[in-house]
This record gives C-alpha cells, structure tokens and sequence, in this order.
C-alpha cells in the first residue's frame, strides 16, 4: 500500500506536479539526514547535503524504474552524495578499508559484562561514525532499514557476495573498537 | 573469544545498531527542498489527457443562443411526436432512479463568494450545482439527487479555483497531481461520503 503511494507519488512528479514530492521528503528526510549526520557530524552541513540528495533524487527521478523500492534508490544517491563530499574534503571514503583478516580476534568471555555497558546510545553512535563510509552504511542498511543484500548491492553499486562482505566485515570492525575500548 | 562468544557479542551489535540513536531534521526541511524545486515540463501526451479533463466554461450570447433554442425546440418536438406514436408508456425518469445528497463545505472565509460542486455526474460543469451559504451553519450546502455509484467531484470556489472536499473519506488522484473526492450512492443506504 505504501509503495503504491509511493509510486503514484512518483508518477505524478514525472507528470510535471513537483508538490507530489514533498510526500517523499517527508517520509525520508530522517533517515537520508540522519546518514549525512554520521558522515560529516555537523546538523548545518548535514541538512544542506541531505537538501542536496533530495534534488538531486529529484532531478533523476526519470531513472527511476518502476517496481522497485524507492528508499534503496534514495539511499543510493545519498551514498553519493557523501562520497562527492568527502572527495571535496580530500578525504577518500576507503582510506580506512581495512582487510578482515587482519582484524584482531580479540576480547574475552569475562569482558563482556564490560562491553555491554559500553554499547549505550553515544558510544555506539561514535564507534560508527569511525567506521569507512561504505562498510557503516552497509550495517545500518542491514540492520536498521532492513535493506536486502541485493538492495544493499545496489545502493553500493557492487555485488550480492560483496554486500555480504561488507556488512561481515563492519561487523568485524565494529566488533574491534568494541573489543579494544573494553580491554582499556 | 569463543564462537559463542562472538555470536552474541554480534547479536548486541545488531541490536545497537538497529537502535542507534537519531536526530530529528531541521523543520523547514521538507519546505527548504522543495522551494528548490524546478517544476518539470509534463510529457506531451500528459499535457493532452490535462486538456481533455479540464472543466469547459462556454459564454453563450442571445445572437448565438436563438438558432440552437429554434433547433432544440423543433427536436423535441419531432421526437415529442413520435414519441407519442411509439411508445405509450414513458421510462422511468431520471429523478426516479436518483437518491438525494447533500453536499457540505465548512468555510466561511469572507474571500470565499462563491461554491459549487463540479464532478464527474455533470461534466464537471458548475451550473445548476451551485451552493448555498448557510450563515448558521457557517457553510456552503447543496442538495442534489444524484445516481446510485460512486461518482468523483471537487468544489470550484469563486469560478476558477477547485478544491477537493476536506470532509470527504476517501479521494482518487485525478492522473495529473490533483485529488477528486470521491462519493459514494449507495441505493440501500443513501449517501456515504
């Protein structure tokens, strides 16, 4: 029911009607701002780059293919749209790749008490953010929005198995920062 | 860590992240984007389907009125005559086959100097649908006989601005980004908007 108001909404855009996109900006401008929020961790340049991923959804709403979901399209170009920011900051979004292998199998039973204290609201929040773009947004798709693997794919313009690792390996990432803040 | 160890250390993990904590957006966002809005020209064949569904206005002069009244009035009377000859009982009429409504806008805006209720059951034309204000009420009411069936409609308030009906309980879009109320005749139960 809800796709179909979304994609009535869509159509009737692409009819020449732009009021009938504010129905979608309503519905996502949280999740798309709370994405920019964790990129750039600033609430004024997370709104101007959410602003941004809304026009530009709109300016490609052409492309858009009917039967799919809309929200995975959005988050898709509001992955580039952090990308494109994070090229203009000099930052590039894989200089934190990390290989899996290498990640440490640290932790023990006794700490976990420890480790469950640690994974409050705040914290959980920050140990996010440390993680590269890519791999942190392939875990909030997951887990949060409950994105396929193949719509987590999409958005991140690789394949099905990539997507799987992935989110494997922002788990092990995250796992890591976890596991060392409670050796500390 | 042991593999049991793991698995619920990633079972917390997903859970945090499933609940990781958000903030709301600024609340002129919506408003921000979409002042920034460039309208999109509709496709040719779009535009076509807006033109054919417009409400037509038509000003008719006596000069132009006289030889279709001469036309009408011979018409009916050929067809009067045969009629007769042809038939000796008559159909049922329209109005024997309606079920009386009542149509109620809630506006006593004093910019607001005229309503009238446009729909699909007359050709989206105003005449003879216009409303009446009701000072008590502090509303715009027509009553009307209309048809068992469900039958789209929108209020033209002062001739040239059309709006759906704010308490009607369901709407259908128009194919052009606009919503049509939509009223339901049901010849057991009458009127359900």
């Amino acid at each position: 029911m809800e796709e179909s108001r979304e994609a009535e909404a869509i159509r009737d855009v692409l009819r020449g009607n732009p009021r009938a996109f504010e129905m979608l900006v309503r519905k996502y401008e949280r999740p798309v701002y709370n994405l920019m929020l964790r990129t750039v961790g600033n609430e004024g340049h997370a709104a101007d780059l959410a602003q941004e991923a809304f026009l530009r959804a709109y300016e490609k709403l052409g492309t858009f293919r009917n039967g799919k979901r809309f929200f995975p399209w959005l988050y898709a170009i509001s992955l580039n749209v952090c990308r494109d920011w994070l090229r203009r900051q000099g930052r590039d979004p894989h200089v934190y790749v990390e290989d899996a292998n290498r990640l440490a199998e640290a932790g023990a039973a006794s700490q976990q008490d420890t480790l469950q204290s640690r994974l409050d609201g705040r914290r959980m929040f920050d140990a996010m953010t440390k993680l590269p773009l890519a791999y942190r947004e392939a875990l909030v798709m997951r887990f949060r929005e409950e994105f396929s693997m193949r719509e987590i794919a999409q958005a991140l313009d690789i394949s099905v198995s990539g997507a799987k690792m992935r989110v494997s390996r922002g788990l092990d990432m995250l796992r890591k920062q976890f596991t060392e803040a409670s050796d500390d | 860590m042991t593999d049991e160890m793991q698995t619920l250390l990633d079972r917390r993990l997903r859970e945090a992240i499933r609940h990781l904590p958000e903030k709301e957006p600024p609340p002129d966002f919506t408003a921000r984007v979409m002042t920034e809005l460039e309208p999109r020209p509709a496709s040719a064949w779009a535009r076509f389907r807006m033109w054919l569904s417009r409400p037509i206005r038509i000003t008719v002069t006596p000069a132009r009125l006289a030889p279709v009244l001469v036309c009408t009035v011979a018409a009916l009377l050929v067809g009067g005559w045969f009629g007769m000859r042809s038939t000796p009982h008559t159909a049922p009429s329209m109005h024997a086959a309606t079920l009386p409504v009542t149509f109620v806008l809630r506006q006593s805006a004093p910019e607001v100097r005229s309503v009238a209720v446009i729909g699909s059951f007359n050709d989206w034309n105003a005449d003879g649908y216009e409303m009446l204000y009701d000072a008590s009420g502090k509303a715009w009411v027509l009553r009307a006989q209309l048809p068992p069936g469900d039958h789209e409609y929108v209020f033209l308030v002062n001739g040239d601005r059309v709006m759906p009906d704010p308490g009607a309980a369901l709407t259908r879009n128009d194919g052009f980004g606009n919503r049509n109320s939509v009223l339901f005749v049901n010849p057991t139960n009458g009127q359900t908007l």
